[in-house]
């Protein structure tokens, strides 16, 4: 018969491998303080010390050194999987989620490790770790290398909608002044055979996803119009457009479209180019958290 | 850094983007990696040579070394086709599955797998795991909706189904390898050739010795008279060909066009 788990004769008693197994396996968090401690003090002293406090004994200072680092390396590498894995669902990370599920009792050196994560990121995958809002505490990952038509094909999955749906309810948005109603919006889409309460061959529910799923990817904000009978909504960008696309490209997109020249539309072509000016200029806020 | 003697790589947008778009496959054919490869050039480097795959890997992998990840290849064990996914060296958990399934499908996953392990033929009915379904931790699952958690798993490509029954897919067997190897030293199969992990695959008949389908595949490659490399017994099972990669890509050229990774179903 199978050998089960809990009669092994490791350490690790069978809670321990459940929890391993739910939570994503954390090596470093299930131990005590004592080890962020000794982590922390590996952090602020270059030299080597012999002594290194009460109740620290057993390896040597080379051992325990290179003991640290690897715990250091490891949650650093923890924190990187959990926010590439987070953010392929396109929802916000939430600086309380990073805490609880990767960071634990490595809370005093949080900022380190979300520094060093935040390096890697790029570093290794090309993606900018970055605040959705200042002081909004969640987080998202931008790409930095320009996506490429081919690139769609050689997807395992849907990819970040640069084209479809989204980019036309973006387009709707900018071209009517940075704010539309709902009513709007369907009476366009209807045009190309898009209905809030038909399926979609390819777009499956418009209005969920519209509604729903940008929303909540905060790619559109969704905001009921005081005072009006019957109720209607209202859309707007949300804060994760302006980080990954521009008013420009947008603009550029919709003047696909049609055919036709950015500079057809004077209005927005100088709001485009003023927002382009906008974000040329160098921004004050780096992606380390503020405590 | 550790104390590793490998000299660490450089990563370049070519390697950044192969590595983005690896990431969006949870495994991948090598066919499908080499196009893979040449489209990143395409896009970033037009006029440099193409690494060979290999170095190509390498390189990328010493860069991951300090994350505890790596793009690992193996074969698929039914016939032998070279696989990539990028696998998590340091815990011995599936995170990645973690993340996409509940307390109790995990668990009927386990309870799966556990099956699979213990199995003569590296299969479990579909029967068999769903009587199981009481066992579960978590809220509590009927047999209808475990169905269709073990669908899931088949689309994610962690469980493969034939005829009703379920083993594991290649890519389990990558990521997990360490893991099943480390939690059931007693009742893992392993192959007498290559000495990995063994779910599917043929024994000897009498003494026991067990070989993947691809090993038997090779190591009796233009063997008339095939024996048993422990007991040497006459190997009485039917053996395989090598796969063959030229072969493979000259039918699909002749059956369709040019497909996208999308539509393929591995």
């Amino acid at each position: 018969m199978l050998q089960k788990p809990r009669n092994r004769g490791r350490s690790s008693g069978q809670a321990e491998r459940d929890r391993d197994w739910s939570h994503g396996g954390n090596p470093g968090a299930s131990r005590a303080g004592e080890d962020a401690r000794v982590l922390r003090d590996g952090f602020a002293e270059e030299a080597p010390s012999t002594s290194r406090g009460p109740g620290v004994a057993g390896p040597s200072p080379q051992g325990a050194r290179r003991a640290q680092a690897k715990q250091l390396e490891l949650k650093v590498s923890e924190l990187v999987q959990f926010l590439l894995i987070k953010d392929q669902k396109k929802i916000p990370i939430k600086r309380a989620d990073i805490l609880k599920h990767v960071i634990g009792d490595y809370k005093d050196i949080f900022p380190d490790l979300f520094k060093r994560a935040a390096e890697r990121l790029q570093y290794v995958f090309g993606y900018k770790l970055v605040e959705l809002e200042p002081k909004s505490n969640t987080y998202i990952l931008i790409n930095t290398l320009e996506p490429v038509e081919e690139d769609a094909e050689m997807r395992g999955d849907q990819g970040t909608p640069t084209t479809g749906l989204l980019m036309i309810v973006l387009g709707l948005i900018f071209m009517k002044g940075n704010t539309i109603k709902e009513t709007e919006v369907w009476d366009f889409l209807r045009r190309l055979g898009v209905y809030p309460t038909k399926k979609h061959l390819i777009f499956g529910d418009p209005k969920k996803l519209i509604t729903e799923d940008f929303v909540r990817q905060r790619y559109l904000e969704y905001r009921r119009i005081p005072h009006t009978d019957p109720v209607d909504y209202e859309f707007q960008w949300g804060p994760r457009t302006n980080l990954e696309t521009s008013k420009m490209k947008v603009l550029k997109f919709v003047a696909k479209v049609h055919n036709q020249d950015p500079k057809d539309w004077p209005a927005q072509y100088c709001e485009a180019l003023a927002d382009e000016e906008n974000r040329a200029r160098p921004q004050p806020s780096g992606p380390a958290p503020s405590s | 850094m550790q104390g590793s003697t490998r000299r660490m790589g450089v990563m370049t947008d070519v390697h950044r983007r192969f590595l983005q778009l690896l990431m969006t496959h949870g495994v991948l054919e090598e066919w499908d990696v080499k196009r893979l490869q040449r489209h990143c050039y395409k896009v970033h480097d037009r006029n440099a040579t193409v690494d060979k795959l290999e170095d190509f890997i390498n390189n990328i992998n010493s860069v991951l070394e300090s994350l505890y990840i790596e793009i690992k290849r193996g074969v698929t064990e039914d016939d032998g086709r070279p696989i990539y996914a990028l696998v998590n060296l340091a815990t011995t958990s599936i995170s990645k599955m973690a993340t996409d399934f509940a307390e109790n499908e995990l668990d009927l996953f386990r309870k799966a797998l556990e099956l699979i392990i213990d199995s003569e033929t590296g299969f479990a009915s579909s029967t068999n795991i769903l009587n199981l379904v009481d066992q579960l931790k978590g809220k509590k699952m009927r047999k209808k909706e475990a169905e269709q958690v073990l669908q899931k798993y088949v689309q994610n490509k962690w469980l493969i189904e034939k005829e009703g029954e379920f083993t594991l897919h290649g890519r389990a067997i990558l990521e997990m390898e360490q893991y099943i190897r480390e939690t059931y030293p007693d009742a893992v199969k392993i192959c007498n050739i290559c000495h990995s992990l063994l779910i599917q695959g043929q024994s000897c008949e009498t003494c026991g010795i067990r070989m993947h389908l691809p090993c038997v595949a090779k190591y009796f490659q233009s063997n008339a008279e095939p024996r048993c490399p422990h007991c040497n017994d006459y190997w009485p099972h039917e053996i395989p060909k090598v796969f063959d990669p030229e072969k493979e890509r000259e039918s699909g050229v002749l059956k369709s066009n040019k497909k996208s990774l999308r539509s393929r179903q591995h």
